[in-house]
């Protein structure tokens, strides 16, 4: 460290400058972020005409108004709920056919784990909005539409590629003599997996877990075309928030968006650094 | 799981070291395959049958689901060439990409450099840039709804230091509405690239800066000229990133909050494609441009990497 340590405290010390000019370009950034969080989350408890008269005023009283409203606009516990399904089923799903498969390309030696691998890269190469209609199409001969079945079955596709290259990644770095000593005690090949590498991975799975529900909370588009008013997931409730009224009423729909993102920020707290590196991890091994 | 003897459990046969080595061989691709198939045959069913699908019914004349297809080959392509709003479309995309990677790359790195510098407070820095990852489209676009739209907060707070000369409906005006969506994506998408490059900043090598400074290279000197050239490779993998989400991604801030308007301002090519599957009932043209979205897209990653390779250590 000692370069890059020298290197800092010379800037601390001998070039005010640059310190200056980052911290202000850094901090005016930082508020360019939290100001439009801070605005959706206090307009939630305000009632209109605060809104827009003072917007980036505290309100004055918490005032769940606009919650009740929103809730019996669009049901929201009731979207979130169906949100709850989809991502647990979702989830399930995807680890169940990732560990399996990142196992395979991560501990077996074989020229084929480099062509499998190659195959599950390609899911970063196709776009979403590709494969929207033949999805949709799929969905609708096989008489799933408007069911949540659909998307517990879709979400994982889109998830796997990343599921697996972050969990094979972590396998990697594992000791050969795992398998070795589980072969002489007369281990198959899925007790293996299931009894020594389940375990060890937890660290991995849990990344991949996050990651995941992140992605599938807020997944929106396949939501729009697949489900419909009765199934509708916490990010269609959302956007319905908007299109019921006929004019926008932001209060209401900031209720709906503070109440969306809720889930997803615990996750973030809880979990940063994980998220952190799995995000990044992915971005590079595109 | 590679022991080395040769005498196969159970049966007492011996083999020689190669066949042994052979069958071993046969032995694991078979286990890795048969581990490996039930994720490549979801991949199959839900990403490449799809895939396929998308070029199959591009090349079909079909109104909606129920009804006729008809098989007309490349005509869907040849009419694309003469369809005014095919260019309007790629122009408006073109636009927002060019402006995103441009506004986004320099400022990301530059906040990504200072980052890295590891300066008092750049942890809750680091956590605020990121946040904004966990945001997703819809409510996004909710929360710029409230920002942007004519009794909205950026036009109050106009108003009240007196600069009501530049309140304006932004989504609703045909000179801003672009500008206001790619302006949503530039929001978070500086935040989380910078994360990115502090990550990739923070495993140079320390010694480089030391040399640099030996030299007398001032900061801003040593930000662009030793660590940007250095991150050439990852500004490609940026480009490439930031590239794929406006070709198809953006679309759904377009769905949220314009439906491509006003007039043509905000109709991207992947909007288009929405437009014609899901609301003007011409699905074989719908997956035509899928056709030519998914191959720009591929030309367009090929190509950076081309560059990059070129111009990167």
């Amino acid at each position: 460290m000692t370069g890059l340590t020298r290197f800092i405290q010379k800037i601390r010390r001998g070039s005010p400058a640059f310190a200056f000019g980052g911290y202000s370009f850094a901090v005016l950034y930082a508020l360019v972020i939290i100001i439009p969080l801070y605005f959706v989350l206090i307009s939630a408890f305000k009632n209109n005409t605060q809104i827009i008269s003072t917007p980036l005023a505290f309100p004055p009283a918490f005032n769940f108004a606009k919650f009740i409203q929103a809730q019996a606009s669009v049901h929201l516990f009731h979207a979130a709920l169906i949100s709850a399904i989809i991502t647990v089923g979702a989830e399930a799903l995807t680890l169940i056919l990732a560990f399996p498969a990142a196992y395979a390309v991560a501990r077996i030696r074989s020229r084929l784990a480099a062509f499998v691998e190659s195959i599950f890269y390609l899911g970063f190469l196709i776009p979403g909005l590709a494969i929207l209609m033949p999805i949709y199409m799929m969905v609708a001969k096989s008489g799933l539409l408007y069911n949540p079945i659909a998307l517990i079955l879709i979400y994982p596709a889109f998830n796997l590629s990343l599921s697996i290259i972050l969990l094979s990644s972590f396998m990697r770095k594992l000791p050969h003599e795992l398998e070795e000593s589980a072969v002489m005690d007369g281990g198959n090949i899925l007790q293996i997996i299931f009894y020594i590498f389940v375990p060890i991975c937890m660290p991995g799975i849990i990344t991949v877990l996050v990651l995941n529900f992140i992605n599938i909370w807020n997944e929106y588009l396949f939501a729009l075309i697949l489900m419909d008013s009765d199934n509708r997931t916490i990010q269609l409730a959302l956007a319905l928030l908007r299109a019921n009224q006929r004019t926008v009423d932001f209060g209401l729909i900031a209720a709906g968006v503070v109440f969306s993102m809720i889930p997803v920020y615990i996750v973030f707290i809880l979990f940063q650094e994980k998220i952190m590196s799995g995000m990044l991890m992915g971005a590079v091994k595109e | 799981m590679a022991s080395l003897e040769k005498t196969i459990p159970g049966s007492g046969k011996t083999l020689s070291n190669e066949a042994y080595h052979r069958r071993n061989a046969w032995r694991r691709r078979a286990t890795l395959l048969l581990l490996a198939s039930p994720a490549l045959a979801w991949f199959l069913a839900f990403m490449l049958w799809p895939l396929g699908n998308m070029f199959y019914i591009s090349t079909t004349k079909w109104g909606s689901i129920n009804g006729v297809k008809q098989f007309i080959f490349l005509n869907n392509f040849s009419r694309m060439l003469h369809d005014p709003k095919i260019a309007i479309a790629l122009q408006n995309t073109g636009t927002q990409i060019v402006a995103e990677i441009l506004i986004i790359i320099p400022c990301a790195f530059m906040l990504g450099f200072f980052l890295s510098l590891r300066m008092r407070g750049y942890r809750i820095l680091r956590t605020i840039y990121f946040s904004p990852a966990m945001i997703s489209v819809a409510a996004l676009a909710m929360i710029f709804l409230g920002m942007y739209r004519p009794d909205g907060m950026i036009n109050t707070l106009l108003n009240s230091v007196g600069l009501s000369s530049l309140a304006f409906p932004w989504l609703g005006n045909k000179s801003t509405a672009l500008a206001a969506l790619t302006a949503i994506d530039v929001w978070g998408g500086i935040g989380f690239n910078s994360v990115l490059f502090f990550a990739a900043l923070s495993n140079l090598p320390e010694e480089l800066y030391e040399a640099a400074m030996l030299d007398g290279a001032g900061y801003w000197t040593i930000m662009w000229r030793i660590a940007f050239p250095l991150m050439l490779d990852f500004v490609a993998v940026v480009t490439t990133l930031q590239f794929l989400y406006v070709l198809s991604g953006a679309a759904q801030n377009v769905i949220l909050l314009t439906g491509g308007g006003p007039g043509t301002a905000t109709f991207t090519i992947g909007y288009y494609l929405y437009d014609q599957a899901f609301l003007s009932g011409r699905l074989g043209y719908s997956q035509a441009i899928g056709v030519l979205i998914f191959f720009t897209g591929i030309v367009v990653i090929l190509l950076i990497r081309r560059l990059s390779s070129r111009f990167s250590y």
